[in-house]
Parts: structure tokens; sequence; C-alpha cells
């Protein structure tokens, strides 16, 4: 390609990229595209096309979009529209017609051969929904996964950010509940924002569907239906939820059809022991299941696939076709001129000059810095996701570019903006920035925000009303938000850690919104910076999965020396970190189960000299644990030794058995109760809650929440609480912390510790014989993970209303002990007064289109992508 | 030096006031913040609870139980529930 096309591509690039963005300082020398010998490119294109060398197919891509986009001929036009027919992009060909690039009829201008030739393209690409009887043109790789997940038990699909996956999953999963035996399918996403967005997603598509629902609680009532016959269940829930349903279940928890969406996440820290035991469990109660496994731009997706069980057909799919141009912009400061910055784009190894980039100011700060270049190159056009190293960050970012944007009229905020801006400060706090950002069409957003907010911030971005987008990591995490451009420097993942490169790929991935956009645009702000990027801005490759489990397994001996550690130590003075404890809990659990390491599957992975040293050392430890392997099984990374420890705190307590209980949040007592609690915790199970001094901060955070408190009313008492005991906050830290509390402590850590605690503390009362203590009601690992404690809050959930929502209808409601039906006529009773009721805006809609479909306005949740 | 005084809560008494407190202290320390106090030491309690500079208003209406809870500066006292479901805290010390 380099000998035949190379320069022709090079010039092919620069244009592109300068079409796409604003402030560039004027290039006499830039050529123009009438200019190439344009037959013979698109010649060289229909060769590159059949290839199935990721750059060759993305050079053919670059002239198919060149031709439709920088071309005055149409001939040349409707050859770039038949080159992405052959690159079976059919949504770009759908895109170049709608915006009036090509005319319409290009099947009538073309001569018979080619004409045939097209359709018979088309047919070959194109799938049956059975549900439907509607054919859906589909790429190859669409193609590949439709009849592969079909055919095969187990799945395993990868392919880049916007090839479709998820739409394409999505409709296979609707296909095969609906038309297929499938009465129950648990759809595994690794955040509670991928669980919301593909929740919602779901509902849009199942809207014209009857006697499939959809919900996202970890809660028995529509599972039992759907198992007794009545309407099919797809449950979408995180790995957590997933153990906690299947804790209420037992061996009831049969499931027919499992996707485990972004499934390189077994690879993370922590939570990827949790998702592995997730599926390992899930696969132990129903051998029969099929299972998909769906990863971004993995190199080896057939990994997943290495435990399916004897006789289980497996197949993996696996795709690296480009399916929007992807153009990575290194910007450079100009030396000596800091308003000047020079772009390259990166060009297989080769970089292009695109020209130079003039900011307004002189940034002097690396947030002045992502805000000034961001807003320079956008200009008018919208669409641009800054990446901000964390929470703190993203606020500043969205505060320099707001300061940018020109004047507005207060009085001529959009309604849509004006209604997020009240959201933000009814839902959150009177003073949360993010209001008077949105009004100007800019907003931040992170992992600890409220769902409901998050997401009216992603569908705003999505129609346009927001035109930056400033977020964190979690867009990383999964959230399928796509956009024109991404800028970024130094990404940063977690706590400081530089992001790894499939992880910085995942993100640029977002740039390009395939059938909306041709191509998309990733700013690598100070390339050459080594403290930036360590590594330099990395390469496009595809990265392989690995199981965290494995990964710490290979630490070997230092793993056998922490075991050994914590079977003496008291939890927090063993020193490791929380990957040995979450894959110790996890080789424990294993071994108490199966009696064996070697009989896991994991064992085929490891050297058997060291499974054999574990199993001893397992032997060793387990022998002395008293905690049966089931009660050890529903509790995924939670250290039996733990367990044993707190047993043995409960026997060795001298006061009343039931002050170990968590005191009924009405109650007086309830919050000091939680405090020693969680010192119990730290000093027995796991230090989770520390340190000790901070258990108090805690408890009020955990107390609230689990009251059903609004985040608001949680926000206010947090900050009463500093002013009562003297302490220094500022507004927006405090907004930020009070999140982030919520969500790691309340919803994360409290649940999966304090549910521990409760097994174990009823264990102890069976040994003492009063088991008239043990309450069989809600089990408090829901009760936390959703912030509810009265069944009319439980109910409103279920009905499909956010937390947000629920609580501040509650607030209107006097009884709290409605069951969903009663809690549904409460709702249509009042549908005349719901305006009077002063909910914000978005409340109200999203109570209307959940629950009083015929009085709402149309769904405008996320659009599947 | 004051003169001796004894104390007695029900049954139970003491010589000097300083072994009453003392009594009240350890009883206090053997909870941990959140404990409902157990049925024998709330008997105690309650009878202690009369010798209050403020018992009638602390009392109220009538008692329920007793709880340990977390007062200021990070240390705890004992609570009076009562039978109305409002609760107050007072300062064992005092019941001497």
């Amino acid at each position: 390609m380099a000998e035949g096309v190379g320069d022709e591509i090079a010039t092919l690039t620069k244009l592109t990229v300068r079409s796409e963005l604003s402030n560039l300082v004027d290039d006499p020398e830039a050529n123009t595209a009438d200019k190439l010998d344009w037959h013979r490119l698109i010649l060289a294109g229909s060769i590159l096309a059949r290839s199935d060398m990721r750059a060759n197919q993305e050079a053919g891509l670059r002239i198919a979009v060149g031709a439709v986009v920088l071309v005055k001929d149409e001939k040349v036009r409707d050859a770039g529209a038949m080159l992405l027919g052959q690159l079976s992009n059919f949504r770009a060909v759908t895109l170049a017609i709608g915006r009036g690039l090509v005319a319409d009829d290009l099947d009538g201008r073309l001569g018979v051969s080619l004409r045939l030739e097209t359709q018979r393209r088309e047919m070959d690409r194109s799938v049956l929904v059975e549900t439907s009887g509607r054919w859906l043109e589909v790429n190859e790789f669409q193609q590949r996964f439709w009849t592969g997940a079909s055919s095969a038990d187990w799945l395993s699909a990868s392919a880049p950010t916007a090839s479709g996956k998820t739409f394409l999953v999505l409709q296979w999963l609707v296909d095969q509940i609906t038309a297929g035996e499938a009465k129950v399918a648990v759809y595994l996403a690794p955040t509670r924002a991928l669980v919301t967005e593909i929740e919602s997603s779901l509902e849009q598509y199942l809207k014209a569907v009857k006697g499939v629902v959809v919900s996202s609680l970890p809660l028995r009532t529509k599972f039992d239906d759907a198992r007794a016959g009545g309407a099919r269940l797809i449950l979408v829930l995180t790995q957590e939820r997933m153990h906690l349903l299947a804790n209420v279940l037992g061996a009831d928890f049969l499931i027919d059809l499992m996707i485990v969406d972004e499934a390189h996440k077994i690879g993370d820290d922590g939570r990827g022991v949790i998702l592995q035991d997730a599926v390992e469990r899930a696969v132990r109660l129903n051998p029969k299941m099929s299972l998909v496994f769906i990863s971004p731009s993995t190199q080896n997706p057939g990994e997943l696939l290495a435990d399916a069980p004897p006789g289980a057909t497996t197949q993996a799919v696996d795709s690296d076709a480009p399916t929007v141009l992807q153009n990575v912009i290194l910007a450079k400061q100009s030396k000596g001129k800091p308003k000047l910055w020079n772009l390259v784009a990166r060009q297989g190894g080769e970089e292009v000059d695109i020209g130079t980039l003039q900011l307004a100011s002189s940034p002097s700060s690396i947030p002045k810095r992502l805000a000034f270049i961001a807003a320079a190159a956008t200009g008018d056009r919208g669409g641009t996701l800054v990446y901000a190293n964390g929470a703190g960050e993203s606020e500043n970012i969205a505060d320099f570019i707001s300061q940018l944007q020109p004047d507005h009229d207060p009085g001529a905020v959009d309604p849509e903006l004006a209604a997020l801006a009240e959201l933000a400060r009814k839902g959150v706090h009177p003073g949360f920035r993010l209001a008077k950002f949105v009004e100007r069409g800019i907003a931040f957003h992170f992992g600890n925000m409220p769902s409901l907010l998050r997401l009216e911030i992603e569908r705003l971005f999505r129609s346009g009303k927001i035109r930056f987008l400033v977020c964190t990591s979690t867009l990383v995490e999964g959230v399928n938000l796509s956009c024109r451009t991404i800028v970024v420097r130094g990404p940063r993942k977690g706590k400081g850690n530089p992001m790894e490169p499939h992880d910085f790929w995942n993100l640029a991935g977002r740039a390009g919104r395939w059938g909306d956009e041709f191509q998309g645009n990733i700013i690598c702000v100070d390339p050459h910076d080594g403290s930036a990027w360590p590594h330099g801005v990395p390469v496009r490759s595809r990265y392989p999965i690995r199981r965290e489990s494995d990964a710490v397994l290979d630490a070997g001996g230092e793993l056998l020396g922490y075991l050994e550690e914590r079977a003496v130590g008291a939890p927090r003075d063993v020193d490791g970190d929380g990957d040995f404890e979450q894959v110790g809990a996890y080789l424990l659990t294993t071994y108490m189960r199966l009696g064996s390491i070697a009989d896991a599957e994991l064992a085929k992975r490891h050297d058997a000299a060291f499974i054999k040293n574990l199993d001893q050392t397992l032997s060793r430890i387990a022998a002395k644990i008293e905690i049966g392997s089931d009660l050890a099984t529903r509790h995924s990374g939670v250290s039996p030794i733990g367990m044993q420890r707190l047993l043995e705190t409960f026997r060795a307590y001298k006061g009343e058995p039931d002050n170990l209980l968590p005191a009924e949040v009405a109650s007086d007592d309830s919050y000091d109760r939680f405090v020693t609690i969680m010192r119990r915790i730290n000093a027995s199970l796991f230090p989770a809650f520390e340190p000790d001094a901070r258990a108090k901060l805690l408890a009020l955070i955990v107390f609230q929440w689990l009251k059903g408190k609004s985040l608001a009313e949680i926000i206010r008492r947090n900050i009463a609480w500093h002013e009562e005991v003297g302490k220094a906050y500022k507004l927006p830290d405090i907004i930020r912390e009070t999140m982030m509390l919520v969500e790691q402590i309340a919803r994360f850590r409290a649940p999966k510790y304090f549910s521990a605690y409760v097994d174990i503390l009823h264990l102890y009362y069976v040994e003492i014989g009063r088991q008239d203590l043990i309450d069989a009601d809600l089990d408090i690992g829901t009760q936390l993970e959703f912030g509810v404690s009265s069944r009319t809050l439980i109910s409103l959930m279920e009905l499909g209303l956010s937390r947000m929502t629920a609580v501040e209808l509650f607030e209107k409601i006097a009884r709290d002990d409605l069951d969903r039906d009663q809690a549904l006529q409460w709702i249509t009773e009042r549908a005349d007064e719901l305006d009077t009721m002063e909910l914000p805006v978005v409340m109200l809609r999203e109570l209307r289109e959940r629950l009083l479909p015929s009085g709402g306005a149309a769904m405008t949740g996320p659009q599947p992508v | 030096m004051g003169k001796k005084k004894p104390v007695s809560y029900g049954d139970l008494h003491f010589n000097t006031q300083t072994e009453a407190r003392a009594f009240l202290n350890a009883m206090l320390g053997k909870y941990d913040i959140g404990d409902r106090v157990s049925a024998a030491d709330a008997v105690i309690l309650s009878s202690a609870l009369a010798l209050h500079p403020d018992a009638v208003q602390r009392i109220g209406p009538g008692i329920k139980d007793f709880s340990v809870r977390s007062a200021d500066f990070g240390t705890k006292c004992f609570w009076v529930n009562r039978i109305d479901g409002t609760t107050q805290k007072f300062s064992h010390k005092a019941c001497v």
C-alpha cells in the first residue's frame, strides 16, 4: 500500500481531518480533493476492501469516505458509496444518502451487473429477526455473531467499540426471549451505569412486545412469575446484584441464557474476580444455559470459552474491522507560542501534518490546556468529550469551557437544559456546579452521580444540546456513548494509575458515531510529555483477556504467603493488596466446595507443582474453618478466614445476643449500632470501614441512605455534621464526597460486608438456639444496594422508577407498606395532580414514561447504537 | 473532705457516691454504642435515674428501656427510651 497509494491516503487523511476541526490556521499548501486521481483511488480501495488486515480496510474506508465527503463529482461520490457497500458499511451509505451527499436511487444509476452484485451483497449481509420477520442489514462481524450465537452453546465475541455490538446483542437477546425457549435471561453488565443504560435500551426495544419484562432488581417476584409461565424476564444485573439474587433464590436460580457484557473486565482487580465467580456460579446451577461473552477489541476472546462444560459447543467470533474512521491526532504546543498547537495525525507508522490550531488564550495549567483545545477544535460543532483524571478536575475543566462560550441569555435557556439544571439543583444541591454549566450546554459526568442525572446528561449529549461533556473513567467502563471528538491528556484510571492501552483504545473507540458520522477524532495533548504519557500515546492494537485470578495466581509464593499470614493475623495487620484478599477468598471458597483446587477448571492453566502447594496451604487453612462452603459461596470476595474470625468474635461476645444485630432504621439506636457493627467488621472480617474514627461518618451516610433519604437530604446532613463538629469544608468537594460515599460505601462496601455479617450472625444464632432473633425480611444487602427500607419505596423502584424519583414521590405517599399494584394505583389515581406536586420536570417525565404510558411523552431514553 | 453518703439502687447498696458512680461507670463500659441495656441492668438504671436531679423531666411519660449511645466528643452515655417513642440522654454521674 505504501508504494501504491500511500501519499494519496496521507493527503486524504489531512483533508478529512481538517474538514472536522475548527480554528485551524489557513494552510495554502493544503490540496483540494478534486485534484486526486479518484479513478485509481477507488480501484485501490476496492482491492484493499478485500483484505482481512485492519490497516488495509481502514485505507479502503478512508478512500470511500473521502470520495463521499470531499469530492464534488457525483460519479465519484456514487463510487464511494459503492465502496462503502463493499465494506458492508451500509449504515454509512444510509448516512451519505440522508445527508444528501449521495443522491437517492443509487441502485438505479448502476449498470445491471453492478446492481446485481450490490443486491447479492446486501442479501448475504442480512440476518432474519424471527420475532419481526424483518431482515436486518449487518456487517460481517454482526453476521458472524448472529449465526454463531444462535448455533453455539457458548460464544465469545470481540470487536472494536463502534461495531454495533451492543445494538446487535440486544436485538438477538430480544429475539431469543420472544421467539425462543428462554424464559429467564440474565444480562451481566459490570457497572451500574451500564445496567441503567441497557435496561432503558431493552425497554425501548420491548415497547411493542408483549409478555417480556425487564428488571434490574435482585428480587424474586418477577423471576417466579417468569418461571411459572408468566411474562418472560430479562434481568440486567451487575455481578454483585447477581450474587444477591442467587442468594435469595438458592437452588431456584434457574436461567436459560446469560450475556456477559464487557467480559474483558474479568481481568479487573477485585471486581473481576467477583465477575468470574458470578459466571461460574450461574454455570454451576445452569450447566445447559447459553452463554455469550462480549468484549471490545480483544486478542483472544476464545480464552473465555476454556471453562465450558464438556459437550457444550463453543465459538469465538473476532473482528478488527473499522466501521468509522478514527483519527488519532497528536497536539503539541508550538515552541514559544502557547496559543498555537501543531497537529499531526497518526497514519499507520507515519505521522501526517494536519496544520496549526489557534487557541483563544494561553493555557497556563493542564485543565486549561484541555479546555482551550477542546473549545477551539470544536468551534460551533458539538459532540466533544473531554477526558478528565478525576471528578474534581472534570468540574474545573467544564468551568473553563463554559467561560469560553459566547455570553448567553439566561432567559433563553433550552427547556430541556433548564429541566436538567433544575434536577441538579433540587436533586443534589442548589450550589451543585453542574446546574449553571448545563444551562450553557456543557456538562461533567462521573460514576458516583445518581443514575437519573447521568442518563439525562448522556441523552442530551447524544441529542446535541449538551455540546461538551467532561467525563471520567466511567465512560471507559462501558457506557455506550459515542462522540465526534475526544480530547485527552495523560489519561489515568482509578487513583492515578496510567491507563492501560486497552482502556485507552476502549475510550478512543468512542470517537466516531457509526451511522451518525463518517469519522471521529481523538486529540491527544502533549504526546511527548513523559509525565502525561509514560509509555507514549498507545499504538492501536488488540489486547489479551486475562482473568484476574490467573494473574494473581502467577504471583505464586507471594499469594501463598498472604494466605498463611491472613489465617493467623488480624485483618488490618496483614500486608498485601485487595487483589490477594479477593482471589484468596475465591480460592479458599473453591477449595471448600471441591475439596481440592486441582479439581477446579483453573488448575489446568497453572503449574501442577504450584497447584499442589496451594492445595496444601488451603487445606491447612480450611481445617480451621467451620463456615460451610454454601455460606462462603454466598459472599463472593469476602474471605472465609474473616468470616470464621467474626463467628469467633460473636462467640466471645458477653452482652445480649440481640445487640449484635443491625437495629431497625426507625429505631433510635440504629445509627450508633451501625458504628459498632462497622468497627466489628473492621476488626474481624475485613478493614472495609477504616479508620475506626471514620466509621461515624460512614455510618451516618449508610444510615441516611437506608432510611430512604434523598441524596439532597444526605448532602444537607453531611454539611450539617461538618458544621456541628467544626470541620472545614468546600461545597463542591462535600457534594462530590457525599456522592462518592453513597456509591462506594453505602451501595458497594456496606452491602458486601453487612450481608456477610448478618449471615454469620444467623449461623451463630442457630448455634446458640436463638433462631427467634433471625428476621426473614428483605436482606440487608438488597436494602443497602437500593437505599430503601420501606416496602413502598421498593415497590416504586420495582415499577421501574429511579431511586431519585421514587424517594421524592415517597415523600408524598402516606403509607410505607404499599405493594407494587397498590403503589401503581396510588400514582394512577393522581395522574392529573402530578404537575402540582412540585417534582422536578425530569422526574415527572420519568414517572409518566414508565408508569403512565398513555399520558406520557414519547420515550426518550438512550438510543441503541 | 465531704461526708460519706450511702447510695441505694433498689436492693443494691453502696457506701459512698464514688462507689455508686464507679459501678455505673463499669456498667456503661461493658456496652458498645448502639447496644440495648439488658433487662437486669435496666432495673438498676431505673432506680438510678430516679435519683437524677432532673428525674421527672428525663423519665417523662415513662421508661420503656435503656440504650447506650454516643455522646459528645466521642464518648458514650446512657439514654432512656420512653414509652411514647421519644428518647433522652442522661449522665449516670448525676444519678447519685
